[in-house]
């Protein structure tokens, strides 16, 4: 976070924090005006926005204006959510949008900053907490420059995910020791991951914590595809936490350096321990080979990872163990993956006001508790752990690792042609990863290829 | 014979004359009124997208606003990205390869059904199956089938038994392409044989019959005759496959979105990328006028030929 940003965000964080005990705020009062009045959100469809929905009659009760919730797929809200707002079309009030999204979005004029909002004393909650929300994932992703453009809602983040009954298990604890010189745990660095890897991927006929395989077996699974998100941790993982980057600071494409380099070859080396299918793999296929039981370990997204780990939907649940992604060894400046998210408002709503006391509500400490009542989500506020934490004993391990993962985690740069970023990126890691390019190959190839889409990428 | 002219006589008499339709059959615009609204309807729905979309390839376009003319340069940008051409590639690879297999075993498929085998009544319904699916159902069931490592056919054939082994079908740059045409196959071949056995059903028999008389054997019937008199439907259903695989989106977009890398990218793909990836509309635009304008030089060199030494339409 820059300086502007930081005092920006300050400034915003007092702005509603003093204004509190001066009145009795309730959304019903501030919802007055509007009583009556429908307004459309657009959000993406997991079990945790199902669950979203059911409280969303909440709103509705205390406020009186009516909300049309739709759910859709991912690809479809990306695609029709951007679309309604760029035609001007104003279908929707506002809608949800990942950060890889939002230089577009912002470089097109099509969302409405909240500044306005967040300053007038009828719409805002006095004791509606900004400080709280988690970062650096919520100002990284909400503001452009010292402009507010909304709050922080969906908080996907990707975690380390391992079979710990196969990492305790006593025979390959001796086995792993013998062969590389130190003791069998989660990896929390780039080395260990490697390492587990090699150790466990095994030809059928051989022996895996004391059984026979009856088929291959495969030391790691990651997103591979094409078209994907395969992008998100070889960039964010892999590259930043060897220490390389894809633009400095002015936006001008930075692949052709040596940091880029280790971070791809480590995340190539790791292909050779993968089932051969990876190149089809997206963030869907790998939490279902992990629940299939043919992996020892994976970096995926928490969210899915919550659809897997439980009762009845793999024969594995309580058999994973967690943690924040490696890193590697010795690197001071953690980087994490995930893809922070918010509602944003559309510049084409008739109803932005109601709209907007509908974002402040949704990322509402009462309403994230609510959310996460079940002991099953992903906080958006610090303050929510401890709930989560209480009520999920049973995940506590995932609970943690996703505490540690957005630690590191960055919304994506605001760059207007992001899209064309990130097809380059994922063509290439996959090149790499198929053995097609080598990483000094595919850095100068990206290098070339990004400069090509622009050079700076950033919005000036 | 005689009650029969009587009760024409009779109706003629009787029947009030409308010179009103009349008038209007004998008017030269007649024709014209009859098939009036489905210009009317073809305009709106197609003619006038496309104008709009020719006009918008010649503006500066992103983000769906359309902004200053522009002159050639989106097409300029087209031709000058590699990926349209691998796109090119792609499709005219994919169509010389699937549409004249398809073609063949189509042929082959409608001679079989010709000769009365048993059970073709119950064979025809399960030849429409594949052709009746959505390309998208297409897609889903191959991909339950050839996924690496979890799918139905490579599992427990391909790497199991080290057959393709250590690598997935739609993985791998060099396979992906052709297991997207193995599907295509799969799919329009019964197409094919239907239509083929249809129209060799409906051929006129006497010559057929003058032919086994005149002791022609059965390769000169087919090449003599059958081949022939087929033509024309041979060519209409063959150009018609040939632009349909050409515009392949569905099955591509579930199996393979294009990959590995840019392996499969057809420039339908490549079309949807450009406007709902990169919402570069522009470009989208242009890539669709220079496809139309390729397609619409092919359809009439096939038809000129067809015509004037096939002697087809």
């Amino acid at each position: 976070m820059n300086l502007k940003m930081g005092c920006a965000a300050g400034l915003s964080a007092v702005a509603l924090v003093a204004a509190g005990p001066a009145f009795a705020w309730t959304y019903e009062e501030a919802a007055a005006p509007y009583k009556g009045v429908e307004i459309s959100i657009l959000d993406e469809v997991t079990p945790l926005q199902e669950q979203f929905a059911d409280i969303v009659p909440q709103f509705e009760e205390e406020t009186g204006i009516k909300v049309n919730y739709q759910l859709m797929n991912h690809f479809e809200v990306i695609n029709r959510g951007q679309a309604d707002m760029l035609s001007g079309r104003g279908e929707y009030d506002a809608v949800m949008a990942h950060s890889l999204q939002v230089g577009l979005l912002m470089d097109a004029g099509v969302l409405l900053p909240i500044e306005d909002f967040v300053k007038d004393e009828k719409l805002v909650n006095p004791e509606f907490d900004v400080d709280d929300l988690i970062d650096p994932a919520f100002k990284s992703l909400a503001y452009l420059d010292d402009t507010l453009y909304s709050f922080l809602n969906w908080n996907y983040n990707m975690v380390y995910w391992g079979r710990n009954d196969l990492l305790t298990h006593p025979d390959e604890q001796a086995a792993f020791e013998e062969k590389y010189g130190y003791k069998l745990a989660p990896a929390t660095t780039f080395q260990q991951l490697h390492d587990i890897a090699e150790f466990f991927t095994r030809p059928a006929g051989e022996t895996l914590a004391g059984e026979t395989l009856d088929s291959d077996f495969y030391g790691i699974v990651m997103e591979g595809m094409n078209g994907g998100g395969t992008y998100v941790p070889v960039w964010q993982i892999f590259i930043k936490n060897s220490g390389g980057d894809i633009f400095d600071a002015d936006g001008h494409p930075t692949f052709d350096t040596p940091e880029v380099i280790a971070g791809l070859k480590m995340y190539g080396d790791l292909w050779a321990f993968s089932p051969p299918g990876q190149a089809e793999y997206s963030l869907i296929d790998v939490p279902t080979v992990m629940g299939n039981g043919i992996a020892a370990q994976s970096i995926a997204y928490s969210d899915f990872v919550l659809g897997i780990d439980r009762e009845g939907a793999s024969a594995l649940h309580g058999q994973f163990v967690y943690g924040a992604p490696p890193t590697h060894e010795g690197n001071e400046a953690y980087h994490s993956a995930g893809e922070p998210s918010a509602y944003f408002i559309s510049r084409h709503s008739d109803n932005p006001e109601a709209t907007f006391l509908f974002l402040q509500w949704a990322a509402e400490k009462k309403t994230q508790e609510a959310l996460l009542s079940s002991g099953v989500g992903v906080p958006v506020r610090d303050g929510s752990w401890a709930e989560l934490m209480t009520k999920g004993k049973e995940l506590s391990g995932l609970y943690d690792a996703m505490k540690a993962s957005m630690a590191g985690i960055e919304a994506t740069p605001k760059a207007p042609r992001w899209a064309q970023i990130s097809d380059a990126m994922n063509r290439v890691f996959q090149q790499v990863g198929l053995g097609q390019l080598t990483a000094e190959e595919a850095a100068a190839q990206l290098q070339q290829d990004v400069t090509a889409i622009c050079d700076p990428c950033l919005i000036q | 014979m005689t009650k029969i002219s009587a009760r024409q006589s009779s109706a003629a008499e009787t029947a009030p004359v409308d010179e009103t339709a009349d008038y209007y059959r004998e008017s030269p615009w007649y024709p014209y009124a009859l098939i009036a609204p489905t210009m009317v309807t073809l305009t709106v729905v197609a003619l006038l997208p496309f104008l709009y979309m020719g006009w918008i390839s010649l503006h500066e376009a992103r983000y769906g606003q359309i902004g200053d003319f522009a002159g050639f340069s989106n097409f300029m940008t087209l031709l000058g990205d590699a990926r349209f051409w691998n796109s090119m590639k792609v499709a005219g690879l994919f169509v010389a390869i699937a549409v004249p297999i398809e073609f063949m075993l189509g042929l082959v498929g409608a001679l079989v059904l010709s000769q009365n085998i048993r059970f073709r009544n119950v064979l025809v319904p399960f030849l429409f199956i594949p052709s009746m699916m959505a390309p998208i159902i297409v897609g889903l069931v191959w991909k339950t089938m050839l996924a690496g490592s979890w799918g139905f056919f490579s599992y427990n054939i391909l790497e199991r038994f080290g057959i393709l082994s250590g690598t997935s079908v739609f993985a791998s740059p060099d396979l992906a392409l052709y297991g997207l045409i193995f599907v295509d196959v799969w799919q329009w071949t019964p197409f094919m044989v239907l239509t083929f056995f249809a129209g060799m059903q409906a051929l006129p028999a006497s010559p057929f019959r003058a032919a086994q008389v005149d002791g022609a054997n059965p390769v000169q019937i087919f090449f003599r005759l059958t081949l022939p008199m087929l033509a024309p439907l041979l060519f209409v259903i063959g150009l018609l496959r040939l632009i349909d695989a050409f515009k392949i989106y569905d099955t591509i977009y579930i199996l393979t979105n294009g990959g590995p890398g840019i392996t499969t990218e057809s420039p339908s793909v490549l079309g949807y990328k450009y406007t709902f990836d990169f919402w570069e509309i522009g470009t989208a635009s242009a890539l669709a006028v220079v496809i139309w304008i390729i397609f619409f030089a092919f359809c009439n060199i096939f038809y000129q030929i067809a015509k004037r030494r096939l002697n087809v339409f």
